[in-house]
C-alpha cells in the first residue's frame, strides 16, 4: 500500500498546486455556488475534527493545537453501527460463557479418561485383565454422565455442535481409543461406532459421536497394540501376537476402504502400517523359534484371562 | 504404491455408483446394498479378509458417509470460490466509481452483487443444512467473508451507512426452500468481512481524496474508524480470534493511511487557500480535480 499512498499524495500536491488559469467549473458547481461562502468554514472544522479526535498521538496532533468544541461529539455517526455491535456483543459474550461451560465438562471427562487409561496400562504388567476391565467399566459410567450433561448443555444451541466441536474432539478420540481397547480385551471384536454410542449414552441424542473422531479413536487403539504384543509375549503368551495380528489386519484393511482426505485422519491411519508391520515382527520373532503355538483353537475366545 | 493403486480402485467404484445420502446412524436398505459391494471390493482388494465380517459391514457405512461428507465438503469449496472471484469482481467494480459516474457504476455494481447471490450463493444454500453450517464452515466462509465484503462495500457507497448482518440474511431467505431451515451467515465470518471491508474502504478513500471528493473520503474515514473501534471490543469474544487479531493489525494500519492521507490534504490545502480562495473560496474542495485536467 505504500506505493499506493505514495501515489495519492503525489497526485494530491499535484493537484492543489495553485495554478488558477488552468482551473475550470466542476460541472456542477452551480448547485454549489449559492453556499460556497459558507460552506467552507464547517467544512474545514469538522474536517479537523475527524483527523484528530482518535489517535490524537500518533498522527495528526503536530498541526491542531485547537481542538475545538465539536471534539465531542457523538462517538459515531453511523448509528446501526453500534446498534448492531451491541447485539453482536451480547451474542457473542452468551457463546462465549457456553463455552466456558462446555470445557468445565470437557476437562472431567478428560480427567476420568486419564484414570481410566492409567488402570487399561496395567494390562502391560501383565495383571488379569478381567480385573482391570471391572475397574475401568466403572469409570465408562462416569463418562456416560458427563456426556450426557455435555449434551445437555449442547441442547441449547441447537444446530451448532460443530461450531463447539473442537472443545471435546481430541478427548473424544482418546474416550473412543480406550472404549476400543477395552472393548477389545473383553471381546477380541472390534467396537463399532453405535456401539461406542450406546457405551456413552449418546445413539438417541442430537449430540452424536462424528465417525471422523471414532475412526481417530479407532487409530489411537491400534498404536496401543504393539506394545501390547511386546508385553504379553515377555510375559509367556505365544498366542497373542497371532490374534493380534489377525485383527490389525483386518482392522488396516477396512480403513483402506475408505477414501480419505488429507486430514488428520489420513495421518493418523497412515501410522497404523506401522503398528502393523511391528506386531509383524513379533510374531515372526514367536514364530520362528516355534513358540507359537499352532492351530486356531484356543484363539476363538478373544483374549481374555491371560496373565 | 499399492495402496494407492487400490484406493483408486476404490474411488473409482464409489464414483461409479451415486453416493446415497447417509446419515450417522443409518440403517437403510441402502446399506445392505452396500454391503454386498464391499464384500466383491474386499475379495479383489486386500489379502487376507473374511470376507463377510462385520468390520467390513461397519466400514462400508462409514465410507458412504465419507465420500458424502468429502464429496460436498468439495462442492461447497468450488461453491465458495466462485462466490470469492465474483464478489471481488464487483469489489472492482465499485472502485470505478467517481463523481460524475457514481450512479451507473453503483448500479452496476448492485446488478453484479445480485448476480453472485442469485447464482453462487443460492448453489451455498442448496448445499448446506443443519449442522453443514458450521461442520462445513471452513470450507465456505472464505467466500461469505469476501461476500459479506463486497455487499457491504457497495451498500456503504450507496447509502453512507453499513448494511447489517440482519439485512444481508434477509436477501438469502428467498434463496432457500421455506421448509428447510435457511442458511444464515454467521456472526463470525460478517465481522471477518467487515475487517477486510476496511481495507478497500482504505484504497477507496485514497482515490476519492486524489480526485478531491474530500467529504467523502472524511466519512469513510470516520466510519473505518467507528468500525475499528466497535470490534476492538468484540475480537476477545469471538471464537477463533487468531484470524481477527491479525486483520485488526492491518485494519489499524488502513486507519492510519486514510488519517494520514486526510491530514496532508488538511495541511497542505490550508496553504492554497488564499490563493484559491480570493475568488472562489470553496473552490478548493470542488474544483480540484479540475486543476489537473
Amino acid at each position: 500500500m505504500r506505493p499506493a499512498f505514495r501515489n495519492a499524495y503525489f497526485n494530491l500536491s499535484l493537484s492543489l498546486n495553485p495554478n488558477p488559469t488552468k482551473l475550470t467549473l466542476p460541472p456542477f458547481s452551480l448547485h454549489a455556488f449559492p453556499t460556497f461562502s459558507t460552506s467552507l468554514q464547517p467544512t474545514f472544522r469538522t474536517f479537523r475534527l475527524t483527523t484528530e479526535t482518535f489517535r490524537p498521538t500518533r498522527t495528526c496532533c503536530s498541526y491542531s493545537p485547537m481542538a475545538d468544541g465539536e471534539a465531542h461529539a457523538p462517538p459515531t455517526s453511523f448509528p446501526s453501527l453500534e446498534k448492531q455491535f451491541e447485539v453482536f456483543r451480547v451474542q457473542l459474550e452468551d457463546s462465549g460463557s457456553l463455552r466456558e461451560r462446555i470445557r468445565a465438562v470437557v476437562m472431567e471427562i478428560e480427567s476420568t479418561t486419564r484414570l481410566i487409561h492409567a488402570n487399561l496400562l496395567l494390562v502391560h504388567q501383565s495383571r488379569p485383565t478381567p480385573e482391570l476391565l471391572e475397574k475401568a467399566k466403572a469409570q465408562v459410567g462416569v463418562l456416560k454422565e458427563l456426556y450426557n450433561r455435555l449434551a445437555v448443555v449442547l441442547s441449547e444451541c441447537p444446530g451448532q455442535y460443530y461450531r463447539y466441536h473442537g472443545d471435546w474432539r481430541s478427548e473424544t478420540q482418546t474416550v473412543v481409543s480406550l472404549l476400543a481397547f477395552m472393548h477389545w480385551l473383553e471381546t477380541g471384536t472390534l467396537l463399532m461406532h453405535s456401539e461406542a454410542e450406546e457405551m456413552l449414552g449418546l445413539n438417541n441424542s442430537e449430540f452424536v459421536l462424528d465417525i471422523e473422531d471414532y475412526l481417530v479413536g479407532i487409530c489411537f487403539m491400534s498404536n496401543e497394540l504393539p506394545r501390547y504384543v511386546v508385553n504379553q509375549v515377555t510375559a509367556g503368551d505365544y498366542d497373542c501376537p497371532r490374534k493380534v495380528l489377525k485383527f490389525l489386519t483386518d482392522l488396516h484393511a477396512a480403513f483402506r476402504m475408505l477414501n480419505l482426505r488429507n486430514d488428520f485422519l489420513r495421518k493418523k491411519f497412515d501410522g497404523m502400517k506401522y503398528d502393523l508391520r511391528r506386531v509383524e515382527e513379533v510374531y515372526y520373532d514367536v514364530k520362528i523359534r516355534g513358540l507359537a503355538v499352532t492351530g486356531d483353537a484356543i484363539g476363538e475366545r478373544g483374549i481374555e484371562g491371560q496373565s | 504404491m499399492y495402496y494407492s493403486y487400490s484406493a483408486v480402485i476404490h474411488r473409482l467404484r464409489f464414483m461409479a455408483s451415486k453416493p446415497h445420502h447417509l446419515l450417522p446412524l443409518p440403517n437403510s436398505a441402502a446399506t445392505t446394498v452396500a454391503a454386498k459391494r464391499a464384500r466383491t471390493m474386499a475379495t479383489d482388494s486386500s489379502s487376507s479378509s473374511s470376507s463377510s465380517s462385520p468390520i467390513k459391514d461397519a466400514f462400508t457405512k462409514y465410507t458412504q458417509y465419507l465420500n458424502t461428507l468429502n464429496e460436498k465438503r468439495e462442492r461447497v469449496v468450488k461453491a465458495s470460490r466462485d462466490i470469492t472471484i465474483n464478489s471481488k469482481k464487483v469489489i472492482f467494480q465499485v472502485h470505478r466509481i467517481s463523481k460524475h459516474n457514481r450512479e451507473e457504476v453503483l448500479e452496476k455494481a448492485e446488478k453484479d452483487l445480485k448476480a453472485v447471490t442469485d447464482q453462487y450463493i443460492s448453489r451455498l444454500v442448496k448445499e448446506l443444512h443443519g449442522t453443514d453450517f458450521w461442520k462445513l464452515r471452513r470450507a465456505y466462509s472464505p467466500g461469505v467473508q469476501e461476500y459479506i465484503e463486497a455487499a457491504t462495500f457497495c451498500s456503504f457507497c450507496k447509502s453512507g451507512n453499513l448494511l447489517t448482518l440482519d439485512e444481508i440474511n434477509a436477501t438469502l431467505l428467498s434463496l432457500s426452500d421455506p421448509s428447510l431451515e435457511p442458511l444464515q451467515i454467521n456472526v463470525l465470518d460478517y465481522l471477518l468481512g467487515l475487517a477486510d471491508l476496511t481495507g478497500e474502504l482504505m484504497r477507496l478513500a485514497i482515490g476519492r481524496i486524489s480526485e478531491g471528493e474530500l467529504e467523502f473520503a472524511e466519512k469513510i474515514c470516520r466510519f473505518v474508524r467507528d468500525i475499528y473501534r466497535e470490534l476492538t471490543l468484540l475480537v476477545p469474544h469471538m471464537d477463533d480470534s487468531y484470524d481477527m487479531k491479525t486483520k485488526m493489525d492491518t485494519m489499524l494500519q488502513s486507519v492510519m493511511k486514510i488519517e494520514n492521507a486526510c491530514f496532508s490534504v488538511h495541511v497542505r490545502g490550508s496553504e492554497y487557500i488564499p490563493l484559491l480562495g480570493s475568488s472562489d473560496p470553496s473552490s478548493f474542495l470542488l474544483g480540484v480535480p479540475d486543476i489537473e485536467l
